[in-house]
């Protein structure tokens, strides 16, 4: 199969579905539901074989779009516009591809009170299409583009129910944050741009290393300012606090498990490692005699805001009453681990720790997806029976909604780290990278992960209770609710029995590919020149 | 509105309109191209709305047709960068090899599928701008 000839459909077939949802919409309620479920499971299809391609062949796609080359007639640069895959893109591609599907899926039964669903049905094709686009994309104006794409998408998606005060509100401090985050981006994206005369991810980072300016440091400022916002990290989480549990369930799960992790950890990884590559250090004082970024700098600045934020995050999700405020907060925290293994694998560049840090964050980016998509799609299930989030008046659901509280035991094991659970293996690995690096940090996740537990706990103890009268009557959710939880837990504990072999052939690899000892990002895109 | 209003937007909305499309359909030509030109053709419809009063425009405006040819000018879009996807996605094949699209520079018909997407995007900005001022325009009352 020729990864290159699929890349272009995971673009174009949810542009087709969002662009032919109103067309479709004229047919009627069920077409419009069909039509979603059909054209996100071909989207899921393709994101499959193009991580399998890259898997397989453990080579970076590079797509030119409007010409077989990105290089000009008779000039050394690019200049049109690519889309460049490596594994950590293609896992990317494939983890928003399966939790947009279970979104959709469960938004036939959750959503079917509510009117206007032909834009809803839209907007998610659209958001599902911002977020692949920010994934395969190898340009930066591009990765612009779908940020914002994405971005819209979801404020229009928070403040959905807007008959709701709290959607209006956290729509519009979601709007305000965003658009902020957006313009740092911007603004760091123009200022590469008037230094170094190109727009293209890979060219950008080869003339990066060959004349590493004080415009490039302030750029990079930027990126990682408006990349905190966007991904959550603590001063600046406030926004997900509210936005969370205003917007329907399904958005939730894709907003806690996709867009604040695509979004913001991705395409921070993709600018610290593909950009601003680490090993730009060693070569640019190899041969070019002259101080290159100091990246630990950047990767110790990483892991302040990590340890921040996974304190501040778990330890407010425990003081919560308001079950999907809970989820939200330990978002929060979760992002703090990711980044954790982020910062770690930056500042311990080089070394064994640092490639199983950044593997670790890698891994826990997919399984925190998995899961809290999973938990968030429950809480959705308990509000649309019960009618009420708040967990004082939740004891007994286990009696009268098991399925359900199966569901939700299996996901907080899963974010907790039990062992036969997915989340166990990439918070082990986050652990031992931290212990090995510097002790105090690994003490730091454990205390995070010590009030983790002690939220869901709390959660947990509260289902298992004496029923109250206000559960007496609910029962487990409709078909279409149901599977793409029982989907979401097989996931989970089916990536939960193999967790070392995924370690070691999916997230290490896309660990190395990322870091680039041989500059293979800059490589893929450069040695097309002479082939072409 | 007034008489002399409604009077002068009678005289005026073609004009926009006609200017509107020249400037959609010149965008490979002349400075402008689909969003400038369908934002203009917007005013217009910005310009009915305002003179003649929403209950007017209710009676001309269609929120399913507005609704789809919207969906439309975004599929033909797409269905124009998809036309060279032997070579690449947004492969100008009409400019390349293709049947009329391929003049002389400088003339009308001369860019391949640019202008097929500039009259796309001036579909999609003029329906989706008309759309959302009226839908604004139609939101409930001033008091809740």
């Amino acid at each position: 199969m020729n990864g290159e000839a699929i890349l272009p459909y995971l673009i174009i077939i949810p542009l087709f579905g969002a662009f032919s949802m109103p067309i479709v919409s004229l047919a009627g309620k069920k077409a419009r539901e069909a039509w979603a479920v059909l054209i996100s499971a071909l989207t899921l299809v393709v994101a499959s074989a193009v991580f399998y391609h890259v898997w397989d062949t453990k080579e970076i796609i590079v797509y030119t779009l409007g010409a077989k080359t990105p290089f000009g007639q008779g000039v050394d640069f690019p200049i049109r516009i690519v889309w460049e895959v490596d594994l950590l893109g293609a896992i990317m591609a494939l983890t928003v591809a399966f939790v947009s599907l279970m979104a959709i899926l469960y938004s036939i039964g959750y959503m079917k009170h509510d009117t206007g669903l032909d834009k809803y049905y839209t907007l998610i094709l659209v958001l599902e299409l911002g977020m692949l686009g920010i994934a395969i994309t190898g340009d930066l104006f591009n990765f612009y583009v779908f940020l914002e794409i994405m971005s819209i998408a979801s404020y229009a998606l928070v403040a959905f129910r807007n008959d709701t005060w709290e959607g209006i509100e956290a729509g519009i401090k979601y709007m305000f944050v965003g658009s902020i985050a957006g313009s740092f981006i911007l603004l760091g994206i123009a200022l590469l741009y008037g230094q170094y005369g190109t727009l293209t991810m890979g060219y950008i980072a080869l003339k990066i290393l060959e004349n590493p300016t004080v415009t490039a440091k302030v750029a990079l400022a930027l990126f990682i300012a408006g990349l905190l916002f966007k991904s959550g990290a603590s001063p600046v989480h406030m926004w997900l606090a509210d936005a969370h549990p205003a917007a329907p369930s399904s958005i939730s799960a894709m907003l806690s498990g996709l867009v604040i992790k695509v979004g913001g950890i991705y395409a921070l990884a993709r600018i610290l490692f593909s950009i601003y590559t680490p090993m730009g250090h060693v070569v640019v004082l190899k041969s070019y005699l002259q101080p290159y970024i100091n990246m630990t700098a950047v990767g110790w600045l990483i892991i302040i805001f990590a340890c921040l934020t996974l304190i501040i995050g778990n330890a407010m999700a425990v003081i919560q009453t308001d079950m999907k405020r809970l989820l939200a907060y330990s978002s929060v925290g979760q992002i703090g681990y990711i980044l954790l293994g982020l910062g770690i694998g930056l500042a311990a560049y080089g070394t064994h720790a640092g490639e199983v840090a950044l593997a670790g964050a890698i891994y826990h980016t997919v399984n925190h997806a998995l899961m809290k998509a999973l938990l968030f799609l429950v809480a959705g299930a308990v509000i649309h029976e019960v009618g009420t989030r708040n967990l004082n008046e939740l004891s007994g659901l286990a009696k009268t909604m098991p399925k359900t509280t199966f569901a939700f035991l299996i996901g907080a094991a899963a974010i907790v780290g039990l062992p036969p659970l997915n989340g166990f293996a990439s918070k082990w690995l986050i652990y031992e990278s931290s212990a090995i690096y510097n002790p105090v940090l690994g003490a730091i996740a454990i205390i995070g992960t010590a009030f983790c537990t002690a939220a869901y706990v709390r959660v947990l103890y509260t289902f298992f209770g004496r029923p109250s009268e206000r559960v007496a009557n609910a029962k487990d959710p409709e078909t279409s609710m149901m599977l793409p939880m029982i989907l979401l837990v097989l996931a989970i504990i089916v990536m939960g029995l193999f967790p070392w072999q995924i370690s070691d052939k999916v997230m290490i690899p896309a660990a190395r590919m990322l870091e680039q000892f041989r500059l293979e990002y800059i490589n893929a895109l450069m040695g097309l020149l002479g082939g072409a | 509105m007034g008489l002399i209003v409604k009077t002068s937007a009678r005289a005026i909305i073609p004009l926009i309109g006609i200017f509107g499309a020249y400037v959609v359909s010149h965008g490979h030509l002349t400075p402008g191209g689909g969003f400038q030109g369908g934002a203009t053709i917007a005013g217009a419809g910005v310009l009915f709305l305002v003179a003649f009063g929403l209950s007017e425009m209710r009676k001309h405006y269609n929120k399913h047709l507005y609704s789809a040819l919207e969906g439309l000018g975004g599929l033909v879009f797409l269905g124009a960068a998809m036309l060279g996807i032997g070579t690449a996605f947004f492969y100008n094949t009409l400019w390349h090899n293709g049947p009329i699209l391929n003049g002389k520079p400088g003339t009308l018909l001369s860019a391949g599928f640019l202008p097929i997407m500039n009259l796309a995007v001036g579909l999609k900005v003029f329906t989706g701008l008309v759309s959302a001022l009226v839908a604004i325009a139609m939101y409930r009352r001033w008091k809740s």
